[in-house]
């Protein structure tokens, strides 16, 4: 496929996967020829739905190519038949009721451009609020922008922050995650991001450059109405945060977790409390008397079960365990071990900064033997040295340090960090508040977010110049919601004619389809 | 790890802002409405209060908005229907009872705007407009009692509000507590010391005290 007047620059593969949605159709694609960046090819893929050719064929766009199935098979099989199509360097994704702006592209392969160490990039886009006309037009209530956040490997293996349609990646990185995941019916597209993480890091462009709807009336999207479905989005969470793709893992570091239960009692309790709160990728390791683990009769992804004798040490089950484990890192699970949010990840997080002398205790004031987290080469050594000795002494006699995770070597201290500064705004104290965003911004990244708080913190603690002087700066880059702030900030200094001047500004953008606001 | 709990929390907490940004077009619009009716664009106000009201027919904004226009022209029939459209689509909207009580006041029925502006403050303590205009209905009909007890819920609140401050040891002044406005009134210059009024009401608070003591001497 070519395109006159094309743009130098690699070829772009956009996916655009439909479903009985040719209203909104139309008006995706005609952004996506309406694109900067014309150097693409895009397949749209027909989920076996009404047809969709002259919608298709009215563009006489020979960039698009429709494939037309008759067999509903789901959004993950329509992504993977064009994905094995595409030709592009890149790969992106445009639902069928979703808005590219005319740059979208052009941002992002500009983006992954500059830095070949990056094999992906995403921009923030508007969650447009809409309420369906009977004609099937979409009337805008309001546009939150949905900020995407810097990246965050550890925080993307629990939630997807961020968006598929906002995405664009290498394309050869799919050779290495693997194809969609075609036996999921909800959350594919985190099931595919939380792949990618392990072979690149992620690019965020903090600019919004599109927009997805979300009806206000029941929902018609799928991922909403599969969480309405609280068991199977919970299978579907697990079976997304046991994925290992094949090795190696350049960017994901790997935990073997050794379950060291005192007998098959306490065995099934423990193995299922890893699996209810461990987000990271990991094995489990239980090393038993092959006895009990026949008896046990676990059957959980990644879970190894590993025979050892009838009255092993608790050292000799760890070091049977650590034959068989892939991890980098080894978590070791005495009884006693305290299962809660992050209750492996802080140590795992503090252990991938660490110098690999230092073991990071995981919380659990009542186990009765060390727990923690280790390199798995530096536990070998401490097993091999240990000659019988109880663990806390091998660990001293190796040189290895057990203490706990200290508050800058957590893991999500951006999060943790944001909630204080909103815990300050509950509280009214919004001059801390405006304070603390800015600390952020300067520790953890999300510059442009934290300004957009901070600006918001500002007026609501009546220091209006500096909040104007911010809202001022962030409105060169206008949001429907910062430029509700300034105008906020004129009426409340009597200045209506600004304020005017801002809120139709504000207006046009909520009126306004496939452009932004400025 | 306290915050571990309200991660997993906020991260479920999608719908907290779906609520916000379902208001934005709604808002915009009706402050727009606002604005040019503090410009005097009375057409344009009640051009964007029209288009907010379609947006969102559940609401009682737009209606107070418009009846604030209607108020302006002095159409207080107008304005009657639709503040009363604000009260009935918004039980607590307290400004649909304040612009209720303002047209009654305009009226000259200041019983009625007074026990108006009373529901307003029951819903808002914090309306300042319903404060002004009990203040200003209290003065006509000469009963102060109630009154006073609302503005100085509201002093408990906004503590530095000279206008309320003055309003009230105006109402003290004249129910004859004279040690209580005169040290309203101090608070006053103290807090504005060029504020004129203050200071020709307290110059009359202590000559009246003066008197007062004078006579009490005399008898």
């Amino acid at each position: 496929m070519s395109h006159a007047g094309e743009t130098r620059g690699p070829l772009v593969t956009v996916l655009v996967p439909t479903f009985n949605r040719r209203a909104t159709l139309r008006e995706a694609l005609a952004s996506l020829v309406a694109q900067t960046y014309t150097h693409f090819e895009a397949f749209v893929i027909n989920d076996g739905g009404e047809p969709v050719r002259d919608i298709v064929d009215a563009f006489a766009d020979p960039r698009l190519a429709l494939i037309d199935r008759r067999e509903n098979r789901g959004k993950a099989a329509s992504l993977n038949e064009a994905l094995v199509r595409a030709r592009g360097t890149y790969v992106a994704y445009l639902d069928d009721d979703d808005l590219f702006y005319p740059r979208h592209l052009q941002r992002l392969v500009e983006t992954l451009e500059a830095d070949a160490s990056c094999g992906v990039a995403y921009t923030d886009l508007y969650k447009v609020h809409c309420r369906v006309l009977p004609d099937g037009s979409r009337q805008a209530l309001g546009k939150v922008v949905n900020v995407c956040r810097d990246f965050d490997r550890f925080f993307l293996c629990y939630f997807n922050h961020t968006l598929h349609v906002s995405l664009m990646h290498r394309r050869d990185l799919v050779d290495r995650t693997g194809p969609y995941d075609e036996s999921l019916g909800i959350l594919i597209d985190w099931d595919m991001t939380r792949r990618l993480a392990f072979f690149t890091d992620f690019l965020h462009v903090p600019e919004v450059t599109g927009e997805f709807y979300a009806p206000v009336a029941d929902s018609d999207r799928i991922s909403e109405k599969g969480r309405a479905d609280r068991q199977a989005f919970i299978a579907t969470t697990l079976k997304i945060r046991t994925a290992r793709p094949p090795k190696p893992w350049p960017r994901m570091p790997d935990l073997s977790i050794v379950a060291l239960p005192d007998g098959p009692e306490a065995a099934g309790a423990m193995v299922r409390d890893i699996y209810a709160w461990t987000f990271m990728p990991y094995q489990v390791l239980l090393p038993m008397p092959e006895a009990a683990l026949v008896r046990l009769r676990i059957r959980m992804p990644n879970f190894v079960p590993v025979a050892t004798a009838d009255g092993a040490t608790r050292e000799t089950r760890l070091a049977a365990a650590l034959e068989r484990g892939e991890g980098d890192y080894v978590a070791v699970v005495p009884p006693g071990t305290t299962f809660q949010m992050l209750w492996v990840e802080d140590a795992l997080h503090a252990a991938t900064r660490g110098d690999g002398r230092t073991a990071f205790a995981l919380p659990g004031p009542k186990a009765v033997a060390p727990a923690f987290v280790l390199p798995t080469g530096a536990l070998a050594r401490v097993l091999r040295g240990a000659g019988g000795r109880p663990m806390a002494q091998a660990l001293a006699d190796a040189g290895v340090t057990l203490r706990a995770p200290g508050p800058t070597e957590y893991a999500l201290q951006f999060d943790r960090a944001l909630q204080e500064a909103e815990r300050l705004e509950e509280d009214g104290a919004w001059e801390r508040a405006a304070h603390a965003y800015r600390d952020i911004a300067d520790r953890f990244g999300n510059a442009h977010w934290m300004r957009q708080r901070r600006a918001r913190a500002l007026h609501e603690a009546g220091r209006e110049g500096p909040a104007l002087d911010l809202c001022r700066d962030l409105n060169r880059r206008p949001t429907v919601g910062t430029l509700i702030l300034e105008a906020r900030i004129h009426r409340q200094a009597d200045r209506f004619g600004e304020a005017i001047d801002r809120l139709e500004e504000a207006r046009r953008c909520l009126t306004a389809k496939g452009s932004p606001c400025n | 790890m306290p915050h571990c709990e309200r991660i997993t929390v906020q991260l479920n907490a999608e719908h907290v802002v779906v609520e916000e940004g379902l208001e934005q077009h709604y808002e915009v619009l009706k402050e727009l409405g606002d604005c040019h009716a503090s410009l005097g664009n009375t057409d344009r106000a009640r051009h964007c209060y029209e288009e907010a009201r379609v947006l969102a027919p559940e609401k009682a904004g737009p209606c107070v908005g418009l009846g604030v226009v209607e108020l302006q022209f002095g159409n207080l029939d107008a304005a009657e229907r639709a503040f009363r459209a604000a009260a009935d689509l918004e039980p607590a909207c307290a400004e649909a009872y304040g612009g209720l009580a303002m047209v009654r006041q305009h009226r000259g029925k200041h019983a009625e705007a007074f026990d108006l502006y009373m529901a307003c403050l029951d819903k808002d303590a914090d309306n300042l407009v319903a404060l002004l205009g009990l203040f200003q209905t209290s003065c006509q009909m000469g009963s102060f009692a109630r009154v006073i007890r609302y503005l100085e819920v509201y002093l408990d609140r906004h503590p530095g509000d000279t206008s309320v401050l003055f309003c009230l040891a105006t109402l003290q002044a004249r129910d004859g507590a004279m040690d209580e406005a005169r040290q309203a009134l101090e608070m006053i210059l103290v807090l504005e010391p060029e504020n004129a009024e203050a200071a020709d009401l307290l110059r009359d608070v202590r000559r009246r005290q003066h008197h007062l003591a004078a006579e009490t001497v005399r008898s």
